[in-house]
């Protein structure tokens, strides 16, 4: 799911500091934004604006985190109405919403850990790829 | 670039798979949630009906309770349908007027009674509230007037004595989606066909209480709070054309005419 990659550049303190912070910001942003799940996404789009001009370094790390929330947004949205419904409509719990709930914790806890590991790598100066994101990322970040 | 494609459906599957692997295991089982649910009901039939006895008064005339239990009893023996369910409460007020409470509260207003031409018009009337508790649209309504959340906390706090009285009152006084009347108004209809009761009596009822002359009566309640009557009528009959025609009365005339005079005293 994730690896770590070896490229022909050391990143300054400066880079590394940002970079991390970048997986920091999502990280804080998931707290915040469990129960509005559209703050994840803001959080981190701010910092990838703010960094986007930067060296590759940063600028590669800040698409990973961004676009690991973009994914996140789409299924915690969906279950937070879902929930709300559930709340205020006639809607009922069932089974099939439950395993939802479920899925959408199981996939949150492990971009969770996901996200700490690569803020403390980064920290090293270590370039991690994530699983899937990390291809877009390549893809994107030229 | 097709990496990435594998990657994000495999991503994609991985997470539907999760979610459907893990809906065949029976999570409103595991976390006793009917049985969640059930207490909540229970507590607030409770709860609304204390509130109820209160500001009303309860009719525990052995006759008048006698014969409805009676009817009751023939429509949920006919239609299997638990009779310990259905808990029954007369009450003396000029109101024509009946409601379903939560956990099987059903309230009959004496005016109900009073105004009713035949108690095959009445057996409709209960039979149609007896539709409401099955079909669970009294939590239904709740949950979609006042909020699931909001139910909850009066079962924990001991009420909160104006939010139970305005929940009473949205029970009493007010209509069902026009959707969940006419569920209630078809089930009523094989309620009382299974109980070999005519349905068209049922019909006549509402069509006559949806007269200009009752409707200017503040005390149609009933009719006020389930509008299109003379549609409903008209379903009624239409629905009940071709069934059986071979009708029992489930009260003697002479029980159904002494229940009307107990209650008129």
């Amino acid at each position: 799911m994730i690896h770590i990659k070896k490229i022909n550049y050391e990143p300054s303190e400066h880079e590394t500091e940002t970079a991390s912070s970048s997986y920091l910001m999502s990280l804080i942003a998931i707290i915040v934004g469990l129960p509005l799940p559209i703050i994840n996404l803001i959080a981190t789009l701010m910092f990838y604006l703010g960094n986007r001009n930067t060296t590759y370094f940063v600028r590669w790390h800040c698409t990973q985190a961004l676009l690991s929330q973009l994914s996140l947004l789409f299924i915690n949205s969906f279950g937070f109405w879902w929930t709300i419904s559930i709340i205020f409509t006639e809607e009922i719990i069932t089974n099939k919403y439950i395993a939802y709930i479920i899925a959408v914790l199981i996939f949150n806890l492990t971009e969770f850990i996901a996200t700490i590991y690569t803020a403390i790598q980064t920290r090293k100066g270590i370039h991690i790829e994530w699983w899937f994101y990390g291809s877009i990322t390549n893809f994107i970040c030229k | 670039m097709k990496k990435i494609l594998i990657q994000g459906i495999v991503t994609v599957f991985l997470f539907f798979g999760t979610w459907f692997i893990s809906a065949q295991i029976d999570w409103i089982k595991i976390f006793k949630i009917q049985q969640m649910t059930d207490k909540t009901e229970q507590k607030l039939g409770e709860l609304f009906w204390e509130v109820l006895k209160k500001n009303e008064k309860e009719n525990k005339n052995t006759c008048a309770v006698t014969s409805i239990d009676s009817i009751v009893t023939n429509i949920c023996k006919a239609n299997k349908i638990d009779r310990m369910k259905i808990k029954i409460h007369i009450l003396t007020k000029d109101d024509v007027n009946a409601f379903a409470l939560p956990n099987g509260h059903l309230i009959i207003y004496s005016g109900l009674i009073l105004n009713s031409d035949s108690q095959e018009a009445l057996t409709g009337v209960i039979c149609h509230e007896i539709a409401h508790i099955e079909l669970n649209h009294v939590m239904k309504k709740l949950v979609k007037e006042i909020g699931l959340s909001v139910l909850i906390s009066m079962t924990t706090s001991n009420g909160g004595g104006e939010v139970v009285k305005k929940a009473a009152k949205i029970l009493s006084s007010s209509a069902f989606d026009r959707s969940l009347e006419k569920e209630a108004d078809i089930k009523a209809v094989n309620y009382l066909i299974k109980a070999r009761v005519n349905p068209e009596p049922f019909a006549d009822f509402l069509y006559k209480l949806s007269d200009k002359e009752y409707e200017s009566t503040k005390y149609v309640t009933w009719i006020s709070t389930h509008p299109n009557s003379k549609e409903r009528a008209e379903y009624i009959i239409e629905y009940s054309k071709g069934k059986i025609t071979e009708y029992k009365s489930i009260l003697s005339l002479k029980t159904w005419n002494s229940l009307k005079e107990k209650l008129k005293d």
